[in-house]
């Protein structure tokens, strides 16, 4: 039963791949610099790779936020964040999950009496409005600075794409990581107090209960970008500005750093030791960050060829959709209490007896069947992966044959 | 990825290669209808076997430059344009190559009076061709000098037109010794002349427009 709560979660990343993994590769494969297929592969190694190595910081800020602490409470959040976030990725609209989990978030403190840390809810709102502003700064900085490599060196212009293209693939990976890292706590944050498994040795690594989670959810956003992240890649790539190769390259990095900024507890440690505030380990909106550098771009540029219509659909769907999932997460919640007899909330003693009885009782065999789980899937990904470099290489070497065949019988 | 591959270094010089056929393929041009003005037919055979094997090679080069952009996905949002821009100048050479095997098989006769008019008709309607390969390189690393480098065509083809006028006019005008059937032959050759200064200007069209879009 506790498996097949945390199937919502895994939906919410399924949903989480398909719409803010694409905001990473959307202005490459958007610029068709990189073809999809090889965006969705790195985007989702390096997506895994952030949400197990560090994706711990930001989920301690959506804890605050509200403290889901009923695994039923953990999948109807999850659940109604994952619908609201599907919906929008159908209508190809680039909002985050971010917004969507929070807004649940918000909806479960309002239906179980507990009080939203307001605090918490400004730093977080504080950072959706500093994240596109300092994205779009960043972007129009970078933008300047490559115009003005790219006429001072005389480069070829084959060759600087082909560097553009490689830099776009890098920062690409780069981005991921951190959308990883700051973004798997809106996936798995929310199950992370309901589950407390072994560790899992990988011989190479040793995973506690939250990075497993986080693997598995990281499984899960990887499988949304494969199969479902097209659409909203195509509307950031072209549909709000058409983006240059460089453009590309620059909208890519801008929204890395800042999503690197938000997530690096390092970094925040590094600026309090020189006398600086801390930054906050807040979950970012990469939908957001990303508008922001795009539309920074097209004012640097002159505004005139940013389509503000397409525009006005997103900044409506950003409001939205943190209303939509809460008022979702208030009415799935009412169902499961009521209907269902699921309990989304642990307020009285009783019922956290009763949870921690249940959570030791399946401690061992859910451990088990996640660790084998996990395995699976890894080993899965990996055949999968290196069959589609083979098959391309192939690919590549029959076309070179064919041309080699043409060129002798011309002769 | 490009950048551990050498498909962009090879692509690159495959570039250079195919406009270096190309303008050479315009001094053959010149050269071997100043032999054939001189009646000099050995020299003439040598360069139009040459303007053969020139477009040969280009044809070649173009398809293997079309082939390299769209399997290693180069360029993708410029590869319509300058496939469209090789394949507008693979036409110059190709005009060439058909204008000196017009020659070769019609073997026009030309009257003494007219071959410095021929031979300078070939100089403006081949400078217009040869002015568009510097553009066409500066499209690829300092595409904002593009534009000026098109004055020249422009201007070539304009004094192409005029020539080829004036020659035609001294043509039909003047010269009452030609029957009509010789000057209608005579008016064929000058417009296959003048056809290589017209297929430059429709590349300088082409590549203008393209300019613009990669400097903005």
């Amino acid at each position: 039963m506790i498996l097949f709560f945390l199937t919502s979660g895994l939906f919410l990343g399924w949903s989480l791949g398909a719409n803010d993994a694409s905001h990473v590769f959307g202005s490459a494969v958007g610029s068709k610099m990189v073809t999809f297929r090889k965006a969705a592969i790195i985007a989702s190694i390096f997506f895994i790779l952030g949400a197990v190595l560090q994706g711990s910081g930001t989920s301690h800020t959506l804890s605050k936020l509200g403290s889901v602490n009923a695994i039923g409470g953990s999948f109807t959040v999850a659940l109604a964040a994952g619908i609201t976030n599907y919906m929008m990725t159908k209508f190809a609209f680039p909002i985050s999950t971010t917004q969507a989990i929070v807004g649940a978030i918000i909806g479960w403190n309002l239906f179980t009496g507990n009080s939203t840390d307001s605090k918490t809810l400004s730093t977080i709102v504080a950072a959706w409005v500093a994240g596109p502003v300092i994205g779009a700064l960043f972007a129009v900085l970078l933008y300047i600075g490559i115009r003005k490599f790219k006429r001072h060196v005389k480069i070829h212009l084959i060759r600087f794409e082909s560097y553009i293209k490689t830099g776009l693939i890098i920062v690409g990976a780069f981005g991921s990581y951190s959308l990883g890292a700051n973004n798997i706590a809106n996936v798995m944050g929310v199950f992370v107090p309901a589950f407390n498994l072994n560790d899992l040795d990988l011989g190479f690594i040793t995973l506690n209960s939250a990075q497993q989670l986080f693997l598995l959810g990281g499984f899960a956003i990887a499988t949304g970008i494969i199969t479902y992240s097209w659409k909203v890649m195509d509307t950031l790539g072209s549909n709000i500005l058409e983006l240059s190769a460089e453009a590309a390259l620059v909208v890519v990095l801008a929204q890395s750093l800042v999503l690197f900024i938000f997530s690096s507890s390092a970094l925040s440690a590094l600026g309090v030791s020189i006398g600086l505030p801390p930054i906050p380990m807040v979950p970012v909106s990469s939908s957001q960050v990303i508008v922001g550098c795009i539309i920074g771009i097209g004012l640097y540029k002159g505004a005139r060829n940013i389509k503000f219509k397409v525009l006005g659909e997103i900044a409506l769907a950003w409001i939205i959709s943190p209303v939509a999932s809460g008022l979702l997460t208030f009415f799935l919640l009412f169902f499961m209490k009521n209907l269902f007899g699921i309990e989304v909330d642990h307020n009285s003693a009783a019922d956290i007896t009763v949870s921690e009885d249940y959570t030791t009782l399946t401690d061992y065999s859910i451990s088990a069947i996640i660790k084998y789980l996990l395995l699976g899937i890894s080993i899965f990904g990996t055949i999968g992966t290196t069959l589609y470099f083979l098959l391309e290489r192939k690919k590549k070497r029959d076309l070179q044959k064919s041309e080699e065949r043409f060129w002798m019988n011309m002769k | 990825m490009p950048v551990f591959t050498r498909t962009t270094k090879k692509l690159i010089i495959k570039l250079d290669d195919f406009f270096d056929n190309v303008d050479l393929s315009l001094l053959v041009f010149r050269e071997a209808l100043k032999a054939y003005l001189n009646k000099d037919m050995p020299s003439f055979t040598r360069h139009l076997q040459k303007a053969d094997s020139l477009e040969k090679n280009a044809d070649r080069l173009q398809r293997e430059i079309e082939n390299d952009m769209i399997t290693h996905s180069i360029l993708p949002q410029h590869r319509g344009d300058v496939i469209q821009l090789i394949e507008q100048i693979d036409e110059i050479i190709d005009g060439v190559k058909s204008t000196l095997y017009e020659f070769d098989i019609e073997i026009p006769e030309i009257p003494q009076k007219l071959s410095n008019s021929f031979i300078n008709l070939a100089e403006v309607s081949a400078s217009a061709g040869e002015e568009l390969l510097p553009a066409a390189r500066a499209y690829f690393k300092t595409p904002f000098t593009v534009r000026e480098k098109l004055l020249k065509v422009y201007y070539f083809e304009s004094e192409t037109d005029k020539v080829a006028y004036d020659l035609k006019k001294l043509i039909f005008h003047e010269m009452p010794e030609l029957d009509l059937a010789h000057k209608a032959h005579l008016r064929y050759i000058i417009h296959h002349i003048e056809k290589i200064s017209d297929l430059a200007q429709k590349a300088a069209d082409l590549l203008s427009g393209m300019a613009i879009k990669i400097v903005i």
